[in-house]
């Protein structure tokens, strides 16, 4: 509960954030439900304890997941292992759990498996979207691999659970309990939101930007402004291989936009376009985001 | 993870653009319009609901921070904060609606991060009352004008869900009042401070002669007085925001 809140505002995707947003005032309740029953069965309540340092090291490597460019790894340790494997330990206690004397506990865990699952096809439903990507599926599977060799390390959360650590044998949830879970995020940015006289210049200067022709993209900026903007555009290390408009918003009759440049690192430039007799001109410009070539 | 994160760390898809509030306003007066979308037309109305979406996604990551930020903070404390991550999530689902209602796109107008700078604060009793008394109050004093203003205009589907999401935005006010009360019990220097930062942020917000006591139709945001009371604010702590209203401030 308390890494899903954390990440939230690492997280940038919005169907990703939201995911996170909607999961963890459940979790509080699950942690709550439990911190309650404990003081029933002569324990302090609202008390926990990690079961091992192993188990400490099972979430050190989940909080490690933190990067801008990691929400696949968070999704996937979260969704794909951790809860799995929590629906998976509830599950077994279920079955064991004595249905004339602990109905209470017996209870608490029919909630928890049913909305772990929930969690976790709902979980599965975003991350299908973000692994069409070059490496993305391995990456997943790469950390669904380093979780549960952690976890099976630690065996598991209650350090005493057998093999194997996510029973897979589980029914899958009703879907629409799981749509609740999903909030429809708004399509992929249309460039074609700009005015068409400025979408025409656009794509000329977003082509001059990615072949590394400082000179034509600077013919766009206003000559006042070239001296400061030249300095930004110095900051570019290419060569880039794409290049998009990704972001165009309004202040008035300005427009600020949004490039993003793609080649072994990733660039994005922040460009405020004015209207004027020359058509629309770069007033400032500065880079956003730098990220070097690995 | 860091305790707290820095400020910077805000992570956001490319199609958001990010600015200065103050460059932002800077940059509309240069133009002769006002600095803060008033609510004159429907295009005024698309800048400020998109306005309100970037805030309530700022209100999910700093309550969801608050929940990481705090592990020792009280049980119930961390409960009340999750339970506003999950609020927020839904406000910010009803703003992409309302937004999309309007014709509007996300990232068509820019996004300061002021709202999410306050919920940086180290101390959790100064987060509570910046954030769940100073901003969820003046959210309290936007989504009563945009309801009274919807209504005027006959839409109903930004009143009824603006009024839905108002009724959150009080218990969120409430919550703050509580955890501002419990968090600093027996520690009057720390609830000094606490105020000091919600009244900074009051200030802040009243953004330059934006805010003010008056007409909905007459101001750009007017201020809630039944709604606030409703959240929790006594009548001395109303009377003195308004008061705050009338000196000149900056942003
Ligand atoms: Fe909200
Ligand atoms: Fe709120």
């Amino acid at each position: 509960m308390r890494i899903l809140g954390g990440w939230i505002a690492l997280t940038p995707e919005l169907d990703v954030k939201l995911l996170l947003g909607r999961h963890v005032w459940d979790c509080a309740q699950h942690a709550d439900l439990w911190g309650r029953r404990l003081p029933e069965l002569r324990a302090p309540a609202q008390e926990s304890e990690p079961a091992s340092d192993r188990v400490v090291r099972v979430l050190d490597v989940l909080e490690r997941f933190e990067g801008r460019d990691q929400s696949v790894e968070r999704v996937t340790a979260v969704y794909r292992v951790l809860k799995p494997h929590l629906a998976t330990v509830y599950r077994r206690h279920l079955a064991v759990a004595n249905p004339v004397y602990e109905p209470p506990t017996r209870r608490i865990l029919e909630r928890c498996i049913e909305e772990e699952w929930r969690h976790a096809s709902a979980g599965a439903a975003v991350l299908a979207r973000h692994l069409a990507g070059a490496g993305m599926a391995e990456r997943a599977e790469a950390c669904e691999r380093r979780v549960l060799a952690a976890l099976a390390e630690a065996r598991g959360v209650t350090g005493d659970v057998e093999e194997p650590l996510v029973d897979a044998t589980a029914s899958a949830p009703d879907p629409a309990a799981v749509a609740q879970d999903l909030v429809e995020v708004p399509p992929p940015f249309d460039p074609g939101v700009a005015p068409a006289d400025l979408g025409e210049r656009l794509r000329a200067h977003v082509a001059a930007l990615a072949r590394g022709d400082l000179e034509a993209a600077e013919r766009h900026v206003l000559p006042e402004a070239r001296t400061a903007v030249r300095q930004e555009y110095a900051r570019l290390q290419g060569p880039w291989t794409q290049a998009a408009v990704a972001g165009v918003a309004r202040i008035g009759r300005y427009r600020v936009t949004r490039l993003r440049l793609d080649g072994a690192g990733q660039a994005v430039v922040q460009e405020r376009w004015v209207p004027g007799d020359d058509g629309w001109m770069i007033a400032a410009a500065e880079v956003a985001r730098l990220q070097p070539g690995g | 993870m860091d305790r707290p994160i820095a400020y910077d760390k805000l992570a956001r898809e490319d199609r958001f653009i990010r600015m200065r509030a103050r460059d932002i306003a800077a940059l509309k007066v240069e133009q002769g319009l006002p600095p803060f979308p008033d609510l004159a037309d429907r295009d005024a109305i698309r800048d400020r609901v998109h306005g309100i979406l970037v805030g309530e996604l700022q209100a999910m990551e700093g309550a969801g921070r608050t929940v990481y930020d705090f592990p020792d903070a009280p049980w119930e404390f961390t409960l009340d904060m999750a339970r506003q991550v999950w609020d927020e999530s839904r406000h910010v689902e009803t703003y992409l609606g309302l937004l999309e209602h309007l014709g509007g796109y996300v990232g068509e107008f820019p996004e300061s991060t002021i709202l999410w700078r306050c919920a940086c604060a180290e101390d959790a009793a100064a987060r509570v009352a910046g954030v769940n008394r100073g901003l969820e109050g003046l959210a309290c004093d936007v989504f009563n004008q945009l309801v009274h203003i919807a209504r005027k205009i006959g839409d109903p589907i930004i009143e009824r869900s603006v009024d839905y999401v108002l009724a959150d935005e009080i218990t969120h006010v409430r919550m703050g009042s509580r955890w501002l009360n419990e968090l600093t019990r027996g520690d009057p220097e720390r609830r000094r401070r606490a105020i000091e930062f919600q009244e900074t942020i009051d200030e802040r917000f009243n953004l330059n002669g934006t805010r003010l006591d008056g007409a909905h139709e007459a101001v750009p945001i007017s201020i809630a007085h039944e709604a606030r009371k409703l959240a929790g604010f006594t009548d001395e702590e109303i009377a003195r925001l308004v008061k705050s209203t009338q000196r000149s401030q900056v942003y």
